[in-house]
C-alpha cells in the first residue's frame, strides 16, 4: 500500500530531469508522527518511523519503516559510504534515516548466522535504479559496525576507474598503474572507521618503501596506513598491503571482516583512462582494482563479502541494464560458464 | 501573436498581414522571425476550468464562440504552455531570460537547482533556529522568489528625452511589465557579472534571492540608486509630455 502511494506522490511532484520539488507547507512537518511498529497512518504524507535504532533487532514487523541513526555514529561508520545526495539531505534535515527493506533483513539474517570457519560467502545486491541497493548495503554495514566487525567499505568502485587526474607507474609492479589521490582518500576514511583495530592488528612481514623507509614485522597496521596517508606516492601500495594483511589474518579469530563494495561491476568493465600514447587501460592494469579483485575472492574465512551492482556510475552500459548478466557481462564471458567464479 | 505584430508596425495599419505576406512572397527573400500563421488562426486556450464548465452555465456569447471554434483553425500551443498547477508565469519568464542560445533545458535545470538551494538554506536555518524564530522563517521557495522580485521592482524610472540636441534622463512612471522586466534583468545581470568566475549560477542566484527577500543586497541597492537618480533629476520632470 505504501509503495503505491509513494509512487503516486512521486509521479505528482516530478518535474524534469528527475528532480523533485516539494511545494510543501508547514502542515506536512506537524503530521510526521513518531510511531511504534504496528500502526499505519492513513495520510500519505506521514512516513512511518520506528523507534528501533539497533539494526540487530530489526525484523519483519519493521519492514517499510524508517529508523534513524545518531549523527555521531554517522561520522565514524560512514565517512565515505553514503551517496552524495543523501549526505546533502542529512545536512539539510539534520537526521539520517534508513528504510528497512526486505533484502536487507534477509542479508542481516544470513550475517547473524555466519559460520566463520567456512570461506566468506559473497552476497550480491542487484535491482533497478532507485530501489535501495546502496542504502541496504549501508544498513548492513551499520549492523556490522555495531557488532564490532572490521569494515572494509569501498563506497563506489566506479570512482576508481574514471576521471583519474594522476596515474603513476606502480613502484611495486612495472605493468600496473597507481592512483595516489583515490588511495589516500580511501585510507583516511578507512582509518576513521576502524581506529580501534589498527593498533591491535600486527603486520606479519617486513615492507620496504624506499631506501630510507621501511615497516618492520610486528608493527601495528596503523603504521602502514599512516605511511600511505603521508607519502601519497606509496598510498596504492599501502592499500594493497592493508588488504593482504587483513585477508591473511581474518581467519585468526581476532576480528570479523566485512568487505562491502558498491558498484562491483566496475572491476570487470572498461575504464576511460588512457596511457600517454592514448591506448586504453584495462581495469586489471590498475593496482587498486587488482588488489580489490583479490579481496573479493572467497579464499579466506572469518567474515562476509557484500557487493552491489550499479548502473548509475558505470561506463559504456545502457541505462536500463540492471541484471547481473547484463552488467557483469565481461566476467561471465571470460569464464565461459553460466555461473561466475572469480 | 498576430495582435502585437500589427501594433508594432503602425505604418502598415491599412494592410492586413495576409496582404503583407502576398507582397513579400518574392523569390530569393525569406521571412525570419515573423509568425507563419495567417490572421485567421486563433490563439490556444489551455485553461482547464474554462472547459469543465457545464453547458447550462455558458452565456449566449460563449456558446457562439464555441461554435466558431469548431470551424476556425487554432495555432499550436508552444511546448512551454501548460495547464499544470505547478506552472508559474513568473518562473517561466525568468527561466526564458536566463536562457542562452536557446538552451531551455539548461536554463530550466538551473532554475530548479536554484529553488532547491533556496529551500535547503531555509530548512537549515529553520532547524538551527529556536521555537520562537521558526514561525518567522519562510521555507516555500516560490514565495521567496516572488517576494524577492517584488522587492527589486523600481517605483519610478528614468526615460531619455531629446531636448536641444542633448538627451536628458527624465523621471517618469513605468508600466508594470517594464518594472517586472527590470527586476529580473538586474537580478540576472548581477549574478552573471559581479560574481567570482568559479561560483555556479544556482549558488549565486539563491544567495541573491534570499538577500533581496530581506531587502538587502546589491539588486536592492541598484533599485535605490535608480530612485535617487530620479529624485536628483526631479527638476527635469516637466520635459515629459505624457
Amino acid at each position: 500500500m505504501l509503495k503505491g502511494i509513494t509512487r503516486l506522490v512521486s509521479k505528482a511532484y516530478k518535474l524534469d530531469s528527475g528532480r523533485f520539488l516539494n511545494t510543501g507547507t508547514q502542515a506536512s512537518q506537524s503530521t510526521a508522527v513518531y510511531l511504534n511498529n504496528q500502526i499505519q497512518v492513513e495520510s500519505p504524507r506521514a512516513i512511518s518511523r520506528t523507534s528501533e535504532s539497533d539494526p540487530a533487532k530489526h525484523g519483519e514487523q519493521h519492514e517499510g519503516q524508517y529508523y534513524s541513526i545518531p549523527l555521531q555514529d554517522l561520522k565514524t561508520v560512514f565517512p565515505h559510504g553514503l551517496p552524495p545526495r543523501y549526505v546533502m539531505q542529512v545536512k539539510t534535515f539534520g537526521e539520517a534515516c534508513f528504510m528497512v527493506r526486505k533484502p536487507a533483513l534477509e542479508l542481516l539474517h544470513y550475517l547473524k548466522n555466519t559460520n566463520f570457519a567456512h570461506p566468506a560467502v559473497r552476497y550480491l545486491l542487484y535491482g533497478e535504479k532507485g530501489t535501495g541497493k546502496t542504502l541496504s548495503l549501508c544498513h548492513v554495514t551499520h549492523f556490522c559496525a555495531k557488532h564490532d566487525w572490521l569494515i572494509l567499505h569501498i563506497p563506489d568502485a566506479h570512482l576508481w576507474i574514471k576521471n583519474c587526474r594522476e596515474l603513476l607507474q606502480s613502484t611495486f609492479n612495472k605493468q600496473r598503474f597507481d592512483q595516489p589521490l583515490e588511495a589516500s582518500t580511501w585510507l583516511k576514511n578507512f582509518k576513521t572507521t576502524n581506529e580501534r583495530f589498527l593498533s591491535q592488528i600486527k603486520v606479519q612481514e617486513k615492507y620496504v618503501w624506499n631506501k630510507r623507509e621501511s615497516t618492520e614485522k610486528g608493527s601495528p597496521l596503523r603504521d602502514i596506513v599512516e605511511q600511505g596517508i603521508t607519502r601519497v606516492r606509496n598510498a596504492t601500495d599501502a592499500v594493497g598491503i592493508v588488504m593482504k594483511e587483513l585477508k591473511r589474518q581474518s581467519s585468526s579469530g581476532m576480528f570479523h571482516l566485512l568487505v562491502a563494495v558498491d558498484g562491483i561491476n566496475a572491476l570487470w568493465g572498461r575504464t576511460t583512462l588512457k596511457r600517454e600514447d592514448k591506448s586504453p587501460i584495462a581495469p586489471e592494469e590498475l593496482a587498486l582494482v587488482h588488489n580489490l579483485r583479490k579481496m573479493v575472492r572467497n579464499d579466506w574465512n572469518g567474515g562476509a563479502i557484500v557487493l552491489t551492482l550499479s548502473q548509475t556510475g558505470s561506463l559504456f552500459k545502457p541505462r536500463k541494464a540492471y541484471m547481473p548478466h547484463e552488467l557483469l557481462e565481461k566476467l561471465l564471458q571470460k569464464k565461459g560458464r553460466r555461473s561466475c567464479c572469480f | 501573436m498576430a495582435a502585437p505584430a500589427l501594433r508594432a508596425a503602425p505604418g502598415w495599419s491599412g494592410l492586413s498581414l495576409g496582404a503583407l505576406r502576398a507582397v513579400w512572397r518574392l523569390p530569393g527573400l525569406s521571412q525570419v522571425r515573423w509568425s507563419r500563421y495567417g490572421p485567421e488562426f486563433r490563439d490556444p486556450l489551455t485553461d482547464k476550468e474554462h472547459y469543465r464548465r457545464p453547458e447550462a452555465e455558458l452565456t449566449e456569447e460563449e456558446k457562439h464562440e464555441q461554435e466558431l471554434k469548431k470551424t476556425q483553425p487554432i495555432k499550436a500551443a508552444p511546448s512551454t504552455k501548460t495547464s499544470s498547477v505547478f506552472a508559474d508565469p513568473v518562473i517561466s519568464k525568468f527561466t526564458n531570460m536566463m536562457m542562452r542560445r536557446g538552451n531551455k533545458v539548461l536554463a530550466r535545470s538551473l532554475m530548479n537547482q536554484t529553488l532547491e538551494a533556496v529551500k535547503r538554506k531555509q530548512f537549515e536555518k529553520y532547524h538551527a533556529a529556536s521555537a520562537e524564530e521558526r514561525a518567522a522563517i519562510e521555507r516555500n521557495p516560490y514565495v521567496i522568489f516572488h517576494r524577492a522580485l517584488k522587492n527589486c521592482e523600481p517605483v519610478i524610472g528614468l526615460v531619455p528625452i531629446l531636448r536641444g540636441g542633448h538627451f536628458y534622463q527624465v523621471p517618469a512612471p513605468i508600466a508594470d511589465r517594464r518594472r517586472r522586466f527590470l527586476a529580473m534583468k538586474w537580478m540576472i545581470t548581477e549574478c552573471r557579472e559581479k560574481k567570482h568566475r568559479r561560483t555556479l549560477m544556482p549558488e549565486k542566484l539563491s544567495h541573491e534571492l534570499l538577500e533581496a527577500f530581506n531587502n538587502q543586497g546589491p539588486v536592492i541597492k541598484r533599485k535605490h540608486d535608480m530612485h535617487k537618480m530620479a529624485e536628483a533629476n526631479r527638476a527635469l520632470a516637466h520635459y515629459r509630455w505624457w
